[in-house]
């Protein structure tokens, strides 16, 4: 078994994933696919569904339908679950679950596929699609019980439907040191050898086959085996956004808001449907990213200071089982603008749970006041 | 291709010269207004810097420009945002046609990063999302014209009047933007270097030429930053400006590179020549990296 993570030096990213698949095909009887609809997982599930084709095997291919998607992503998922349907084997989940709706206050939490509402859903749940839970109710387990039964519950609970199972996720490290961390801190041994780019989940593992690649490897691979994409990458292009903010997932959490400003232009029909759905969106189209408002880059002129605007939000929160969640996170912060500042974001975009953590450190402009009073 | 430092004769001489080599059946120049120069070429088109994004010429060129049209881009690294939507329409705009100018007095605005800019542009932002370093300069042309930039402070005695207010000045100054969130905390040099004007007033040569940031003493031989040529040169510095780019404008359109600096015996004066010092430094530097192209 090998101590130190190595790399094949004359391997190209596209040859070292291969063999990592061939690997896990080696390795597990059981493989599952995770896929979003975004640029990556389609190289993944593509790469899996060659050699599986080429094995006579069967994976599945994984999907946890938000709702609330473009169109767009649905049917990049359905390109993946027919591209090789002798060896697919769809897990498309289309179950009731919560998810944060940073986009209004009165309406903090979408249930996507919540019953009773089925007029209202984005789109009719797909035929074939798994549509009641598959494990046992009584063992459900749920992180936090203030937010209810959410996106990574259902993760959890239906990973633990299965054992000795390998689930491939498309995680690239160059995407954020934190990713790189998830993938590599805590290596795994399978058969003799030592696995870097996978972690033990229960009884079974997450793989990471690409976890090396950069953005232009998976652009590549897309062109060059002539791999249908989701049609929102070229629009964004076509609009001009950088590399980092192309991002296919769900509309309406803390960190994805942003992709309503767009959607009227991108896929009116889906715009339409999702006013229809929740609450907040017409807001979040016209003020998404209004410094004002929901970048809260900037103070509305109504207020002396951000510690002030955040006090006027915490008294009129709208919700009074969140507000004591943020008033009690905010007593442990420092007392300064540029907490409170953030203390705002976390505010407006309804983050109770914390995902976008506030910077709790001195403020920097007042660094800088310090530094022109000294050399000035 | 890059060119660096070139002279407007100089470039219009470059453009005749790649037309006459390649098969071009239109020139189209995007420019900042004050930097258009007259093109020999027949059949060419200016685009304003600030009209590169609407779409009333943005489409219309999407749909004109062919591999028989020649884009010149020319003194357009106007911002350091390297995913600026300008420079993303330009990027579209460059895919369609492999002929491409692009000329640029100096080749950053402040920091070493900002030549990725005219990288990108010349090799189809390829490497759009890493840093640049000498070892991939050699991906592109690159044809140098250096300036060496030389300041020189000249001392102004400031007097104990301008002084002590000038203390009252940074005292008020400090106390508003600590009040005030709102306020920007750059904003005290750019105020408390206004107040060693009335000292330099004094050191004025009616004969001699000066570049300052406004014309507050309505000085007939004073220009300020904001104009589209500087005819007069060589000019003294009054003051500098805040931002780099301005400066940078101010050295482009004069053609200056030795410049001298009234420079009065108060700490913001101190602050500002150092600051360009510093900057002069770097430019200096950005040249010796272009210098290591492989």
């Amino acid at each position: 078994m090998r101590l130190v993570q190595s790399y094949a030096a004359k391997k190209t990213v596209l040859e070292a994933a291969r063999d990592r698949i061939a690997f896990v095909f080696d390795h597990y009887e059981s493989i599952i696919v995770s896929v979003s609809g975004g640029k990556d997982s389609t190289v993944l599930a593509h790469l899996a569904l060659v050699e599986a084709h080429r094995r006579g095997r069967r994976i599945g291919i994984y999907f946890l339908d938000e709702e609330v998607v473009y169109q767009s992503t649905i049917d990049q998922v359905e390109y993946l679950m027919t591209l090789y349907p002798e060896n697919t084997i769809p897990l498309w989940l289309q179950l009731e679950f919560h998810l944060t709706n940073a986009t209004s206050s009165t309406e903090g939490q979408l249930i996507a596929w919540e019953a009773g509402k089925h007029k209202l859903w984005m789109r009719p749940k797909r035929k074939g699609s798994i549509q009641h839970p598959p494990w046992d109710r009584e063992k459900q387990t749920v992180r936090d019980k203030n937010k209810g039964f959410g996106f990574y519950d259902v993760i959890e609970n239906f990973e633990r439907c299965y054992t000795g199972t390998a689930f491939l996720v498309g995680l690239r490290a160059v995407e954020s040191p934190n990713r790189w961390r998830a993938m590599v801190k805590n290596p795994i041994g399978v058969g003799e050898r030592r696995i870097y780019w996978g972690t033990q989940k229960g009884a079974n593992v997450a793989l990471y086959p690409l976890y090396d690649w950069n953005y232009f490897d998976i652009w590549r691979y897309l062109y060059e085996e002539r791999v249908k994409y989701s049609r929102i990458y070229d629009l964004m292009f076509k609009k001009g956004y950088p590399i980092t903010e192309m991002r296919v997932s769900s509309f309406i959490h803390e960190r994805s808001f942003k992709s309503i400003v767009d959607l009227p232009e991108f896929e009116p029909k889906t715009y339409e449907r999702l006013l229809k759905r929740i609450k907040g969106i017409a807001l979040a189209q016209e003020t998404g990213k209004a410094a004002k408002l929901f970048r809260v880059s900037k103070l509305p002129k109504n207020f002396r200071s951000w510690i002030a605007y955040r006090d006027f939000l915490l008294k009129t929160h709208p919700d009074p089982e969140r507000r004591p969640i943020f008033e009690k996170r905010f007593a442990r912060h420092l007392q300064n603008e540029y907490v409170a500042r953030q203390q705002c974001r976390q505010l407006i975009l309804n983050d109770y749970e914390n995902n976008l953590p506030v910077d709790n450190k001195p403020d920097p402009r007042d660094e800088l006041i310090r530094y022109y009073d000294e050399v000035l | 291709m890059i060119f660096l430092g070139f002279t407007d004769p100089e470039k219009d001489a470059e453009i005749v010269r790649y037309c006459a080599d390649h098969v071009i059946r239109k020139v189209v120049l995007f420019s900042p207004e004050k930097y258009r120069f007259p093109c020999s070429f027949p059949e060419h088109e200016h685009i304003e810097w600030s009209e590169i994004i609407k779409y009333v010429f943005y489409y219309r060129l999407l749909q004109e420009i062919d591999g028989a049209t020649l884009l010149v881009i020319n003194e357009c690294l106007r911002t350091q945002n390297r995913h600026e939507l300008t420079y993303n329409c330009l990027r579209l705009f460059l895919n369609q046609t492999p002929h491409k100018l692009i000329f640029q007095y100096l080749p950053i605005i402040d920091t070493w990063d900002d030549f990725a800019i005219l990288f990108d542009l010349d090799t189809q932002s390829r490497w759009k999302r890493e840093k640049i370093g000498a070892d991939r300069l050699g991906e592109s042309i690159i044809r140098i014209t250096q300036v060496s930039l030389d300041l020189h402070a000249v001392p102004v005695d400031a007097g104990a009047k301008t002084k002590a207010a000038y203390a009252r000045e940074k005292t008020k100054l400090l106390a508003e933007v600590r009040g005030d969130p709102a306020k920007d905390p750059h904003n005290i040099p750019r105020n408390l270097y206004l107040m060693s004007g009335k000292a330099k007033l004094g050191c004025i040569d009616p004969g001699a030429h000066y570049i300052g940031r406004n014309n507050r003493f309505k000085l007939s031989n004073l220009q300020t930053y904001k104009e589209s040529s500087y005819p007069r040169a060589p000019y003294t510095v009054f003051e500098f400006c805040h931002n780099f780019l301005d400066f940078s404008d101010f050295l482009a359109l004069s053609r200056q590179t030795q410049l001298d600096v009234l420079v009065a015996d108060l700490k913001v004066d101190q602050w500002y020549f150092e600051r360009y010092m510093a900057w002069s430094r770097r430019l200096r530097d950005a040249y010796m990296t272009l210098g290591r192209v492989p």
